[in-house]
């Protein structure tokens, strides 16, 4: 299947084949870990790719609890202050490109061919390479905490003079980023082509399902923005290592000028993070609400208008860095304004859910709580764009709490929907309801135990990234602390819930959901390993 | 694929389609009117235009707000 094109899926509708014609090989397929290490099916490494995330999101959730733990009283408990800002680096690295980015990319391995009737990737070796540069990657993070001075702990976002003052850590995160950055654009350019050459005969652009649009508009961000990074961190390790001063004041360079090129990667870093999510939840509201999503095209159109205003709003997480009047006021209406597309975005889930006929399996639960707490995290972050409020609020746990509800309660939350979603499609079995349903209420209660209070927190000058507070900050904070432990203990009962489904349970049927519209919903439960060598035809 | 079309959009049409989207809505009927008629090349080149235009209008609303706060 490596080569795989458009034409040589035309040409194979010709053949009087079945789809499940080829299940049965008598290729010598290597089995055991060789399978995984050389497949290109878009399947398996779609698979790898999730499981790769669940790990990097245990990781850094246990990176997250020590946080905690340290922060359950005020005074030093647990860690020294070097080690604590190295738990809250590396929790945001590896959270951010371990754990959000390769589940999206592993869905889009998982549901993009079966979306647009493609037999798979374009590139089925180069996602191949794609998926295995992820573990030396997590590696290197990893193995940081163990060198001497440990990881680095300059923050997630990598600021100068930080970065140049840090011990070996920092080249290994600097190394690891380059690595997951080559294969963020090598999966990117892989989903572009892929969409674009690939789809089944009769789907045009303006009927392809909502993920698989997402996913094409995440890609060009992606293939845009990931550059700019490698940039920034190639400077960096320069600076440190080969004598030159692009971020050192002393040398005729600029530090503030790393956080505008961080940050021109790092706001559409923000989309790429959530509108894959978007894509997901704009399928769950439908099937559950048995109506089609309201409004289509104008989800396309915002979401494209998202992505073009996220290139032009960098420069709202600098506010206090300083900049001239007329920049501040510039970046405070850009970002304002995409309040916009995705206010669209909202009503048009809410429109969908109008008078349909509505159930709450565990995907639609996780939906619906998507919408309700991602809408506040969206809030808060408009009261964050406007200057004078950012002022007061800028590195304050206000932000911590914002940029989770965004992050936690929307990218995670819609992951979760789609896994629930579409388990039983990959799996061939349906979950268990039950444990799906206390997954749900266990994480969004314990979610709002965790992240609420950091928004009072905040608002009373709790600055972020400290190991230790002032007492009034106590109550707040042990809230903050049972809610993360409850929080991350819950995340097993999904771990233990997807082991379950893969090992058995109720076999699932071709349509899973009776509202559920698309392609893949016409494959068998689970799907044959080489699917779509015939393209189905879209009416 | 779809058949080329005689009746291609109109520079003005196009304008009027990339400006709905940068609100994110569009009314069905011309929706489907402009999967018919717009190309893509011309959708991209109104767009980087009208991202410009975009920019342009903030940076012009931004300056009267500086020149009123400053006089």
């Amino acid at each position: 299947m490596a080569h795989s094109t458009a034409d040589a899926a035309v040409a194979g509708h010709a053949h009087d084949h079945h789809d499940h014609a080829h299940d049965d090989h008598a290729h010598a397929a290597p089995s055991g870990f060789m399978r995984w290490l050389t497949t290109t099916n878009h399947k398996d490494i779609g698979t790898m790719y999730l499981w790769f995330s669940l790990t990097m999101f245990f990781v850094g959730g246990v990176l997250a609890l020590g946080i905690r733990a340290e922060l359950f009283k005020p005074g030093l408990q647990l860690w020294h202050p070097e080690f604590f800002n190295q738990l809250t680096t590396m929790h945001g690295l590896i959270m951010v490109f371990g754990a959000i980015m390769p589940a999206f990319v592993g869905f889009a391995n998982w549901l993009v061919p079966l979306q647009i009737g493609a037999p798979d990737m374009a590139f089925a070796r180069m996602n191949n390479w794609s998926f295995w540069l992820l573990p030396p990657a997590a590696t290197l993070l990893v193995v940081s905490f163990f060198v001497p001075g440990g990881a680095t702990a300059a923050g997630w976002t990598l600021y100068a003079p930080l970065t140049t003052q840090m011990g070996p850590g920092m080249d290994l995160a600097i190394f690891a980023l380059h690595i997951l950055g080559a294969s963020s654009i090598m999966g990117s350019i892989n989903i572009v082509v892929t969409i674009l050459n690939m789809r089944a005969p009769g789907m045009t652009l303006m009927k392809m399902p909502m993920f698989v649009w997402t996913w094409l508009i995440t890609a060009y961000l992606l293939i845009a923005v990931m550059p700019v990074l490698a940039g920034a961190i190639t400077m960096t390790l320069t600076d440190r290592h080969f004598g030159t001063a692009f971020f050192n004041a002393a040398g005729g360079g600029d530090p503030v000028m790393f956080q505008h090129v961080f940050w021109f990667f790092g706001h559409p870093e923000v989309y790429i993070m959530i509108l894959p999510a978007f894509g997901i939840v704009s399928h769950v509201i439908p099937a559950f609400a048995r109506k089609p999503l309201f409004g289509y095209s104008s989800m396309v159109y915002a979401t494209s208008s998202i992505a073009i205003l996220s290139f032009i709003v960098w420069a709202h997480h600098m506010f206090v860095v300083g900049m001239p009047a007329a920049g501040v006021l510039f970046f405070m209406y850009a970002t304002v304004l995409i309040a916009v597309p995705t206010g669209v975005k909202v009503f048009n889930w809410l429109a969908t859910m109008w008078r349909g006929s509505m159930t709450f399996e565990t995907p639609m639960l996780f939906a619906v709580g998507f919408l309700f707490v991602f809408t506040m995290g969206g809030f808060t972050g408009l009261i964050c764009a406007i200057a004078p409020i950012d002022l007061q609020i800028q590195d304050t746990y206000y932000v911590v709490a914002h940029f989770h509800y965004v992050l936690v309660a929307g990218s995670l939350f819609a992951m979760f929907s789609g896994a629930y979603f579409w388990l039983p499609k990959w799996t061939g079995h349906m979950y268990d309801e039950t444990l799906g349903k206390w997954h749900f209420w266990l994480s969004i209660i314990f979610f709002n135990v965790t992240f609420f209070p950091m928004h009072f927190l905040g608002l009373a000058g709790m600055p972020r990234r400290i190991p230790d507070y002032n007492i009034q900050f106590a109550d707040f904070n042990m809230l903050a602390t049972i809610g993360a432990f409850g929080f991350g203990l819950s995340q097993l009962v999904f771990l233990y819930t997807v082991l379950k489904c893969i090992r058995g349970g109720e076999k699932a049927t071709a349509q899973v959901w009776e509202g559920a519209e698309g392609l893949e919903w016409t494959l068998s439960s689970p799907p044959p390993y080489h699917s779509f060598e015939v393209p189905p035809q879209v009416k | 694929m779809i058949a080329r079309d005689k009746s291609q959009a109109s520079l003005l049409q196009v304008f009027k389609a990339v400006l709905w989207s940068f609100l994110g809505i569009r009314r069905r009927a011309e929706h489907e009117a402009d999967a018919i008629r717009l190309r893509l090349p011309q959708v991209v080149a109104v767009g980087i235009m009208c991202a410009a235009l975009f920019v342009f209008t903030l940076i012009f609303v931004v300056h009267l707000v500086i020149t009123r706060a400053t006089t």
